[in-house]
């Protein structure tokens, strides 16, 4: 604040006016002297840095010199360096136009050697040779023929090609030789020298041809084969083939002809898959193979084959089935029958070879036929098992007489009684021919899905081959039906004795002394030992366990019904219940006992409760209860 | 397991060219495909159509017309429930071959099987077998008869679903058990015998 101001603003005429005036110069005076003294303080800083600016102003200078200095160097040293790289350049182009120089007359005399040395070649035989140096003529340079011409010299090139040309002619005329002898060596040494003289794809025309020449020799040798098995047709009797023997060897013969065409048209459609195209250019590719395929004679001659090989594959089951049934037809004394295995053994012969022709459609065929004729051993089956057996062995209760064709037969004719024997045993044997009939029906269609699905066809070829085979399972059930009619039968022979024994249990009054009549508890289970034992020798357990629980069933009934039609006295129903509680455990034992293997596994609980069910003892304690 | 009542097995036999593959693609699939080429062996295609309120599944196989086929085709009759025969009513040819295919079913085929002769391609201006001649053949052989085309779609759904009926009318009559009472069902199970092939149950 100046003085003036100060003065003004105070009022200067008072003494407190002074004294304030004064204080606050005093204050201004302060504060003057503080600003001072640091302005003296920075005075010296500030000389400190003026001094070092001025140093590197003088340092700047020195650089700026020698700057200008280096820079003079570099320009100089530029310069050089061009000088130099030119005349490097010019060595460049000096050495490479000597290297070209020297090819040329390496060309050149190489030209000469060439054209002699071809002719010397093929003089030699030598091809390799001779390829070789055609090979490098072709790979000369054409400045250096063209040199060769310009410096005068007469044309190379037409001794070369001269040259190369006989070379050529060779190579045809011995590759021609040795396709000739079949001499593949040769064939493969000599289309490899091709490429070499230019004329790949001429080599490749000529093995082509060759291969083409070899393929139609091979079909040739199929064909003459075929027509050999031509001359068999079933349908035609001047060609029929003398026995189902002889057809065999030409059916497995058909079956592989007909596999190798399939094979080659699969071959073909590889090739095609693996070719490294696009996808488009693929299918576009495929979709011709396909049609080439389709419409190619080998398409027709496998189509044929096939035919052919159908027909004499039903002949060849036809009659190996029609075999099989006149030697398994009963004949007088016969005991024992082979017809199922024999028409199985055919049936899966057949169709395994069907699957050697490689086509879902020949195995599903042959698969048809197969179900037709392997039902007809089913019908036989029926046929020789429909009239009722001779009784089987069941021993009468004590004291009834047999029947009285069988009483008169017993004493008087052995004979009879044996023809009986073979006759119940040859039913038996057809009733497990029946079961295994079954059994094998279902194996074979089993088996005959698993061997077809190797073959390609994709998933509607499959499931014409599950219908096919389901052909078979339906012989299964003609097989079953068969077996079914025989256990019935064989239940209705086995009534008369049924009947009789119901009637012995449940007879209201009988006179017999107590030890008697303890003795004939044991009876029925005696005779049920006897009968047990019989059909366990000739049937499968399953079977006869099956027979054996029908008739207990049948056995239980009858005697029930007897129990429920009779008047007893006040004693009967002790006597009776006696009489059949021991009778029925030991039924139940001897059912259970005579069961062969005792790994009857899951099929046992359920087999002891059906006896328990139809132990008769059980039954009639029940009915005579209410009785009394 | 698909849900049905039945299954019948339908074989189309005839020429070559008379519109069998076109029928069978007509009644499953509802198209006309034109320009079908030749079948080659046989084909088979499904179709489950109801009768009665009760699935009946059809499995139709379509059989190559050619000469050389004929060793497949044939293995197919025997198990066959329905046998259609297809001529073409535009060329006389395909008629006169009839009575050769019936020699053939009947050296082949169960002689219950249900048989049908078709004539196909009724939409064709140039007839050349009039109806009635078609009607008298069938007459006298024991056949059923219908003229269809598959192109127009005429009588195609017809022909199958008729077939379908009398099938199923076949098999029930059938249905009843085979032996006599006092035996009775083993194991309270009917099989059909003998003529099985008839009547397939699922």
């Amino acid at each position: 604040m100046s003085l003036a101001l100060l003065l003004e603003e105070y009022d200067v005429s008072t003494e407190e006016g002074l004294a304030k005036a004064l204080s606050e110069i005093e204050k201004e005076e302060a504060e003057v002297d503080e600003a001072l003294s640091s302005a003296l303080l920075r005075a010296c800083d500030l000389e400190g840095r003026l001094r070092t600016a001025s140093q590197a102003y003088s340092r700047l200078g020195e650089i700026r010199n020698d700057a200008h200095s280096a820079s003079d160097m570099v320009d100089k040293t530029a310069a050089l360096a061009k000088d130099v790289s030119a005349k490097v350049r010019q060595l460049d182009l000096a050495r490479s136009r000597v290297a070209e120089c020297q090819r040329r007359v390496h060309d050149l005399i190489d030209l000469q050697l060439c054209s002699a040395g071809v002719e010397a070649a093929i003089k030699a035989h030598d091809y390799e040779t001779g390829a070789g140096h055609v090979a490098r003529f072709l790979s000369m340079d054409p400045g250096s023929v063209a040199a060769a011409r310009a410096r005068g010299a007469p044309d190379p090139r037409h001794a070369m090609t001269r040259a190369a040309d006989t070379l050529r002619e060779h190579l045809v005329r011995k590759f021609e030789e040795a396709a000739r002898k079949d001499d593949a060596e040769n064939v493969e040494r000599l289309f490899k020298l091709f490429p070499q003289i230019g004329r790949a794809e001429e080599g490749v025309d000529l093995l082509a041809k060759y291969i083409a020449a070899q393929v139609s020799a091979g079909c040739a040798r199929v064909l003459r084969d075929l027509e050999r098995a031509r001359p068999l047709d079933p349908g035609n009797p001047k060609r029929a083939p003398a026995s189902a023997l002889a057809a065999e060897p030409v059916l497995v013969e058909l079956a592989k002809a007909h596999n190798t065409i399939l094979l080659y048209f699969a071959f073909l459609r590889r090739n095609v898959q693996m070719d490294g195209v696009d996808e488009k250019t693929k299918q576009t590719n495929q979709e011709a193979i396909e049609k080439i395929i389709a419409e190619s004679g080998l398409m027709r001659t496998a189509q044929d084959l096939l035919g052919h090989y159908l027909k004499l594959e039903r002949y060849f089951l036809e009659e190996n089935v029609n075999k099989a049934l006149k030697m398994a037809t009963p004949q007088a004394g016969s005991t024992t029958s082979n017809l199922v295995d024999d028409i199985f053994f055919i049936a899966r012969k057949s169709i395994r070879r069907s699957v050697t022709t490689g086509s879902v459609e020949g195995v599903c065929a042959v698969l048809n036929e197969a179900g037709a004729l392997v039902e007809r051993g089913a019908a036989a089956l029926r046929r020789w098992l429909r009239p009722a057996p001779e009784p089987v062995r069941w021993p009468l209760p004590p004291n009834v007489a047999p029947a009285p064709a069988l009483a008169l037969a017993a004493p008087a004719l052995p004979r009879l009684y044996k023809d009986a024997d073979a006759q119940r045993e040859l039913f038996l044997a057809h009733m497990n021919e029946a079961e295994s009939g079954a059994e094998w029906s279902e194996r074979l269609a089993a088996e005959a899905c698993e061997w077809g699905s190797s073959l390609s066809g994709g998933e509607g070829a499959r499931e014409r081959l599950i219908s096919c085979a389901g052909g078979l399972a339906g012989a299964a059930g003609a097989y079953r039906a068969a077996l079914e009619l025989a256990q019935s039968a064989l239940r209705a022979a086995l009534a008369p004795p049924a009947h009789a024994w119901a009637a012995r249990l449940a007879a209201p009054a009988r006179a017999d002394p107590p030890e008697e009549l303890e003795e004939d508890a044991d009876a029925l289970p005696q005779a049920l030992d006897v009968l047990v034992e019989d059909l366990r020798a000739s049937l499968s357990p399953r079977c006869a366990d099956h027979v054996l629980t029908g008739l207990l069933n049948d056995l239980a009934d009858t005697t029930e019904a007897r129990i429920l039609q009779n008047h007893y006295d006040m004693p009967a129903p002790g006597r009776v219940g006696g009489q059949l509680r021991p009778g029925g455990a030991r039924t139940h034992r001897a059912t259970e006992a005579g069961r062969r293997p005792p790994s009857a596994g899951a099929a046992a609980p359920r087999r002891a409760r059906a006896a328990a069910r139809t132990r008769p003892g059980h039954t009639g304690a029940q009915v005579t209860t209410p009785s009394s | 397991m698909e849900d049905y009542k039945f299954l019948f097995k339908v074989v189309l036999v005839g020429n070559a060219g008379v519109g069998k593959t076109c029928l069978v693609r007509r009644f499953t699939q509802g198209l006309f495909p034109p320009g079908q080429g030749a079948t080659i062996g046989v084909d088979f295609m499904i179709k489950t159509v109801e009768v009665d309120g009760e699935k009946v599944k059809l499995q139709i196989w379509d059989t190559a017309g050619q000469e050389r086929f004929r060793s497949i085709t044939q293995s197919y009759y025997r198990s066959a429930h329905a046998l259609i025969l297809v001529y073409d009513i535009s060329c006389q040819p395909t008629f006169d071959c009839l009575p050769d295919w019936l020699r053939e079913i009947e050296e082949y085929a169960n002689n219950k099987v249900l048989r049908i002769l078709v004539g196909n391609k009724t939409d064709r201006e140039d007839r050349e077998i009039p109806r009635h001649i078609g009607e008298d053949f069938a007459q006298r052989h024991g056949m059923y008869f219908l003229e269809t085309s598959a192109k127009e779609a005429e009588n195609v759904e017809r022909l199958f679903m008729e077939i379908a009926v009398e099938l199923m009318e076949q098999a029930k009559c059938k249905e009843l058990p085979k032996y006599d009472g006092s035996l009775g069902p083993i194991n309270g199970k009917t099989t059909s015998v003998g003529d099985s092939s008839c009547c397939l149950r699922s």
